[in-house]
């Protein structure tokens, strides 16, 4: 429950300093995706029992400030936390290494859907333009995010679902 | 003593010294006594005045100590205090400046309305070049409206909420503005791309374009005011056998540096899309 609350505020922070900070250091032109290295993190730790509801609200207030159609980015957060939860489960002691994976994923995904979104809209693009100004800078500040957002979110997690000793 | 010489003769012994001490320093012997009295007076007077000043320093110094450390605070704190108000005041200059950059752009072209606003943010995705500004609705905003800086044109309201709007840059990919070029006053299209460039599309072969030339918005379609200024060419490609030539473009306005925008609030575009006639289904 503590979770579930805590998800709205927290996530509005971070979307917050997406939009008014990370969005405007932009790297060629690509940017970091903050929401969705912290909602991979999220759901990569054992003791987090509501993921999903953090891949939606994530999703929503991202979808909310960007122009993108409504839903992309939810769809994509609720796909990464989905294989988030598979790969952990199966591969929980290489969390670190399946953070990394997914994040490479998850900006190969969400860019992959914006430019054919954007494609469809009628606007031209260059593929190779798109990976080399956009794809392949965010993918370095997304990895470059994984190492501070992972162990934050791990303290964090600790917090929330504190270990219960036996006496 | 007293009894053996009477006072006579003790006034004459001390006349007889006096004399005699009288012409030593007439001979220029009096210094070099007085130096060989002094020296090993002078040097125990130093031992005896430093083994002083340790001892009072040793047993004042921790009250020193404490009182410089707590000036020492007070000096720091004060420094910073300072700094801070240094960093507002040049925040505020920054400001100053920009709203009078933005003041002298609005008194140069007075037919307008405007309405100031802070951006806010940007969109969280790459893909899209748009900027949040802090006015919605609330302050009458509506969408549609073209948003300016001091230099020029930045874009238009795209989306507004009660208390904010998204702004889509000129530089956004899906942007198609009519444009003139000065001086030729050659008609153009200028379009946004994926890196964030701008380029002029749909320019004549018979138009003489060369870089420096100047783009003003031409007003065509209704979205935009007319002779607001967007950029400079910078370079112009012109195949043989191509209808048109295109150009590179470079914008007047910083859009890395977007601070304080003004809109355009008197004026309003034109819906375009009911006119377009749609094909009919059989």
């Amino acid at each position: 429950m503590i979770s579930i609350l805590l998800s709205i505020p927290f996530l509005s922070l971070i979307t917050v300093i997406q939009t008014s900070v990370v969005s405007r250091m932009p790297l060629l032109q690509g940017t970091a995706d903050l929401v969705m290295v912290v909602i991979i993190a999220w759901a990569l730790q054992e003791r987090v029992k509501h993921p999903w509801q953090w891949a939606i609200t994530g999703g929503i207030l991202t979808d909310f400030f960007s122009g993108l159609p409504f839903g992309i980015y939810t769809l994509s957060y609720l796909t990464l936390t989905l294989l988030a939860r598979l790969l952990g489960r199966r591969l929980w002691q290489f969390s670190f290494l399946i953070q990394l994976f997914l994040t490479l994923l998850g900006t190969m995904l969400i860019h992959g859907m914006s430019t054919l979104v954007i494609f469809l809209q009628g606007t031209r693009l260059e593929i190779i333009s798109v990976l080399q100004s956009i794809t392949l800078p965010s993918l370095l500040l997304n990895l470059m995010l994984t190492i501070p957002v992972f162990i934050i979110m791990g303290d964090l997690a600790n917090q929330v679902y504190p270990q219960k000793t036996e006496l | 003593m007293n009894n053996q010489f009477p006072n006579s003769i003790r006034i004459f012994v001390f006349s007889l010294l006096a004399l005699g001490v009288f012409l030593l320093a007439l001979g220029g012997y009096i210094p070099s006594l007085t130096r060989a009295v002094l020296t090993p007076l002078t040097s125990t007077q130093t031992w005896v005045s430093r083994q002083f000043k340790g001892l009072e320093d040793f047993f004042s110094a921790p009250r020193d100590v404490a009182l410089i450390r707590q000036e020492n605070e007070e000096l720091e704190a004060e420094n910073a205090r300072l700094e801070a108000q240094i960093v507002e005041l040049q925040q505020q200059l920054l400001e100053y400046e920009i709203l009078s950059a933005l003041l002298d752009f609005a008194r140069a072209q007075p037919e307008h309305k405007y309405l100031g606003a802070t951006v806010i943010g940007r969109d969280p995705s790459p893909f899209l070049n748009y900027i949040i500004i802090n006015r919605g609705s609330d302050d009458g905003l509506l969408r549609g409206m073209p948003v300016v800086s001091q230099n020029g044109l930045v874009g238009r309201v795209a989306q507004v909420t009660a208390k904010g709007a998204r702004v889509q840059l000129i530089t956004d990919p899906s942007v198609r503005i009519n444009v003139q070029i000065q001086p030729s006053q050659s008609e153009a299209v200028l379009t946004g791309t994926i890196t964030g460039d701008i380029r002029l599309e749909q320019i004549p072969q018979d138009a003489g374009v060369s870089p420096g030339n100047l783009i003003l918005t031409s007003g065509l379609g209704g979205n935009y005011p007319a002779n607001i200024i967007v950029g400079q060419v910078t370079s112009v490609r012109s195949p043989e056998y191509a209808l048109f030539q295109s150009a590179s473009v470079q914008p007047v306005t910083d859009f890395k540096d977007l601070d304080i925008v003004l809109v355009i609030t008197n004026f309003n575009p034109v819906e375009a899309s009911p006119l377009i006639p749609t094909p009919e289904t059989p």
